[in-house]
């Protein structure tokens, strides 16, 4: 890589600087050295969630798949196309599967958005799942890194969540069936079953009221929770970024 | 009156000898403080623009392939819900077909309940069990063997019970009839 080379060298000068007659306008070389960049990324709001520096290895693509920033990305690509579904959408039995209906045939880009929304979801479970896995092998959850994996399990319990209850809102034989084969699990839970079935469900079988508390949940209540839990989570990211993820010497 | 002479230690070079102070002798061996350790140089590199360009590239890799994936595949509608009519198979959506699959070998209370309350618990405990601090694969046997075991049988339920049940949860294989739902 070219601009990895040039790391600790001051920028490219400006073409102007580069002239002879611009050198002997300035005189002083070009002011962006390592130092100045570093300062330029420290007081950017944008850059706030990134160290200045990373170890080399760690960004190459054989040490990450970038992952995590692919499921963020996936969810920032659900967010996107769940607000602008949301305009064209009433969750009530009633109007719920010919809102679908109206919104794949009538509306612009409505069925493009559904498929994108959809495609998203399920491409975030495997991301994130996927995730998961990686950090397992590298070994990501060892000290002083512990609760970034419990927070990264939250994550994880979240996305299914979040697909689950959104799989009931287009109020299909498809929706209506796979949540209640999922809600039936829950009745087998000792004491408590019937009770938190219940609750979901918001009766004895899924109705209109499941249909409302599954909308009130998949886009308040779980995406609030979600993007809290990830700013916690990429923030510990940050502040252990320049941990050395190479050492495999037992420490005494 | 001038105190600096030179001092000749055998094998050693020599030392200055100064009016305060006397060479008594010099012993081999490790300085008293320890070991010194000199810091190990890392390697870093700039975030901007080395990280943020490749994040860049993995973040426009994924919008194109939803993207693309968006245009040649729609997003299933079936008929509109009906609860007097139960379709065969009743299937769970992908992520929770390994469950469902479990769900047809254990009582409910085991595969139901059970099996994800401890995977749950497992995984939130899992830093707090594994304690060693090796990172490497290599070093971690144990651990990486029971990771893997864990996960090929849940990506094998997942797929038995994705694509390979059909109506009253028998036995189909995908070629022949297709129940997998997304």
């Amino acid at each position: 890589m070219t601009s990895t080379q040039n790391e600790d060298r001051p920028a490219q000068e400006s073409w102007l600087r580069r002239t002879r007659v611009g050198r002997s306008i300035f005189r002083t070389p070009s002011k962006a050295t390592p130092r100045d960049r570093a300062a330029g990324h420290w007081s950017n709001f944008f850059l706030h969630i990134y160290p200045v520096k990373v170890p080399r290895k760690q960004i190459t693509f054989r040490y990450s798949y970038y992952l995590g920033v692919i499921s963020t990305v996936l969810l920032g690509s659900l967010v996107a196309s769940g607000i602008y579904l949301m305009f064209f959408y009433v969750p009530s039995p009633a109007s719920a599967y010919t809102d679908i209906q109206t919104l794949q045939t009538e509306v612009t880009f409505g069925q493009y958005i559904r498929n994108v929304h959809r495609w998203s979801a399920h491409l975030m479970v495997l991301a994130v799942a996927a995730h998961m896995a990686r950090m397992f092998y590298r070994g990501a959850y060892k000290s002083p890194r512990e609760f970034n994996w419990v927070l990264g399990v939250g994550l994880l319990l979240l996305t299914l969540l979040l697909s689950f209850t959104g799989y009931l809102l287009p109020w299909d034989q498809l929706a209506y069936w796979a949540v209640t084969v999922g809600t039936e699990m829950a009745a087998y839970v000792p004491m408590v079953g019937g009770d938190v079935q219940r609750m979901l469900l918001g009766g004895a079988t899924v109705s209109a009221a499941t249909l409302l508390r599954f909308y009130v949940l998949h886009v308040a209540v779980l995406p609030t929770i979600i993007v809290s839990v990830l700013m916690i989570h990429i923030w510990r990211w940050r502040k252990d970024a320049m941990l050395d993820t190479e050492r495999d010497e037992p420490d005494e | 009156m001038n105190d600096e002479t030179e001092v000749d230690l055998p094998g050693r070079g020599s030392v200055q000898k100064s009016g305060d102070s006397r060479v008594l002798g010099i012993v081999p061996g490790k300085p008293v403080a320890g070991e010194r350790k000199e810091p190990e140089e890392q390697n870093l590199v700039m975030v901007w623009p080395n990280l943020l360009v490749r994040q860049a590239v993995a973040a426009m890799s994924i919008i194109l392939l939803v993207l693309f994936i968006a245009i040649f595949a729609d997003a299933p509608l079936r008929s509109v819900a009906d609860p007097t009519n139960t379709p065969n198979p009743e299937k769970a959506p992908w992520y929770f077909a390994a469950l469902q699959e479990l769900l047809a070998h254990f009582h409910p209370l085991i595969s139901g309940v059970l099996i994800p309350t401890s995977i749950i618990i497992g995984l939130v405990s899992l830093p707090y069990i594994d304690r060693s601090t090796f990172l490497q694969p290599r070093h971690r046997k144990v651990a990486v063997t029971a990771w893997t075991a864990f996960m090929v049988i849940w990506i094998v339920l997942t797929i038995i019970g994705f694509a390979f049940r059909g109506p009253n949860w028998g036995w189909v294989w995908p070629w022949q009839e297709w129940h997998g739902e997304l």
